[in-house]
């Protein structure tokens, strides 16, 4: 049993058929890369491996159960899968650190005092420790996207998606995030990742999975991608980002 | 055209002085505003020394008129409560996904917006005591509770359309991160959405509720003695208009004056590290 399976998704926005029969099993500790051109349905599997979208036919897994039943409980499940998105998210009416003990106080009960030490533990490891007090707006796109991953863990989850979180950054602050992710990759977490950069994909990225019109077109190591591509679309893909 | 970019400029390059030009136009605007001000103060000066009789004020401000202000404040006070309470779940209604909640919520604001607010005083004063037999309606003061119903359910659709507006705005974004989180829909609304709702919501919903103190003055028509019937009692005996009518509009800037501070306030309040200046 993988950690994260998706077995022969479909999903239609209205007649447009998104995602065509994926298959796609994440195993534990692996960063299992999405990349593909723009279009392809990378971000909407992210989305519906949360279920903020719904799948019309298939199923998707975590750690055997179910998320895509009608009677998931959804909310339960959620809490094992930490989300990062491209446009950060953060609750501008809260500051970093209450950022962060949102949910954990919220849905898992945590206790005021215990949250905020867990808090400023996961913002100190994404060097923000300073800026337990600040508000979203008061802080770059940089340090908002790494309040948003302190928040993300802070909820203890089995596995991170990463909804091309670098998208929205000017270029000189998506060093400090990938850095963070990079960190993250190396204490094993299980991460499915989302992301137009190579080099990172290239570096982190245990698999490499191509998506092209809703389809796993080719699913490598990173080695195997970017050095000999496998498939045709994967040459393709390659030859265009030269 | 490369000379549109030159316009008004003399041929030696300098700047050419325009009539209407930044500097006359503030010294335009700060003489209409002066002459306004002259002007409404000669007036309120020429009433107060011509007009207002200061041995009736006296006679007339307690009880009369205290007692109609503290009336009025009181029905102000529960109506405001009762609507701002009620539009947050009208507003709620109105975005709600499940088709029936949403329409129930539509049609509530399309009524009680859509048809006056004197009519619906009407309503609640004449009509529900019909339903009992002729002086069997076991309510003997119905025009206070007539007043605090209808100004409730009036301004709550206002407030709801207004909350519906501020929950609208907040990006969805902002749910859906506290889904991720494991968050319930209700749990989102209430920790997440509905704050930053309530501060694009609170200049619209001072509004409204500045709107509601005014109209208090509908209340005349049912018998609550507030400060228009205070003003038509005065008037009525003494023939003298104006010395009522100061104590008329003190007496109503003394709620919403308070109130749009009150508002301001609570708009200062919810800055969350200044992104609102």
């Amino acid at each position: 049993m993988s950690l994260l399976e998706f077995d022969e998704v479909d999903k239609y926005f209205g007649e447009t058929h998104v995602l065509k029969d994926v298959d796609l099993d994440v195993e534990e500790g692996e960063v299992c890369v999405i990349i593909g051109p723009s279009g392809s349905g990378k971000s909407t599997l992210l989305r519906c491996a949360n279920r903020l979208e719904e799948i019309q036919d298939g199923e998707i897994r975590l750690e055997g159960q179910s998320i895509s039943a009608a009677d998931a409980d959804i909310n339960r499940l959620r809490q094992r899968i930490g989300m990062v998105f491209q446009s950060f998210n953060l609750f501008p009416h809260k500051t970093a650190r209450e950022n962060v003990t949102l949910a954990p106080t919220k849905v898992k009960g945590l206790k005021k005092g215990d949250a905020e030490r867990r808090a400023d533990e996961l913002l100190d490891r994404v060097g923000l420790g300073a800026q337990s007090n600040s508000y979203p707006n008061q802080l770059s796109g940089g340090q908002q996207q790494r309040v948003a991953i302190a928040r993300a863990l802070a909820m203890d989850p089995h596995v991170m998606l990463f909804d091309e979180v670098t998208s929205a950054l000017d270029p000189e602050l998506v060093g400090e995030v990938l850095d963070v992710m990079h960190d993250l990759a190396e204490e094993g977490m299980t991460m499915l990742v989302v992301t137009h950069e190579m080099g990172f994909a290239r570096e982190v990225g245990d698999r490499i999975v191509l998506m092209a019109d809703g389809k796993v077109v080719e699913d490598s190591p990173p080695e195997v991608f970017f050095e000999n591509p496998k498939t045709d679309r994967g040459k393709q893909f390659l030859s265009k980002l030269l | 055209m490369a000379e549109s970019y030159s316009e008004g400029r003399t041929g030696d390059g300098e700047y050419q002085e325009q009539f209407l030009n930044d500097t006359t136009l503030r010294r335009l605007g700060a003489a209409v505003a002066g002459l306004f001000t002259l002007g409404v103060g000669g007036f309120i000066a020429a009433i107060i020394f011509t007009q207002v009789d200061f041995e009736l004020l006296v006679e007339i401000i307690h009880p009369q008129f205290v007692n109609a202000f503290l009336r009025v404040l009181g029905i102000v006070l529960v109506g405001s409560l009762l609507s701002v309470t009620a539009g947050v779940f009208v507003g709620l209604g109105r975005v709600s996904n499940t088709k029936f909640t949403n329409t129930v919520a539509t049609a509530y604001v399309e009524f009680f917006r859509g048809t006056p607010l004197l009519f619906q005083l009407l309503v609640i004063y004449v009509g529900i005591p019909a339903f009992w037999p002729p002086g069997q309606f076991p309510i003997s003061n119905w025009a206070i509770p007539t007043a605090i119903i209808g100004l409730t359910l009036n301004h709550a659709a206002y407030v709801g359309e207004a909350v519906r507006g501020g929950i609208d705005a907040v990006p969805e974004g902002q749910m859906e991160a506290a889904r991720s989180l494991g968050m319930s829909y209700v749990q989102g609304m209430r920790e997440v959405v509905l704050p930053q709702a309530w501060r694009n919501a609170l200049a619209a919903i001072g509004n409204d509720q500045v709107i509601l103190v005014k109209d208090t003055s509908l209340l005349t028509v049912i018998a609550i003695p507030e400060l228009i019937s205070a003003f038509r009692n005065v008037n009525s005996t003494t023939f003298d208009p104006w010395t009522p009518i100061i104590l008329v509009a003190i007496a109503y800037l003394m709620i919403t004056i308070p109130l749009g501070k009150i508002v301001n306030h609570l708009e200062a309040r919810a800055d969350w590290g200044g992104d609102r200046r």
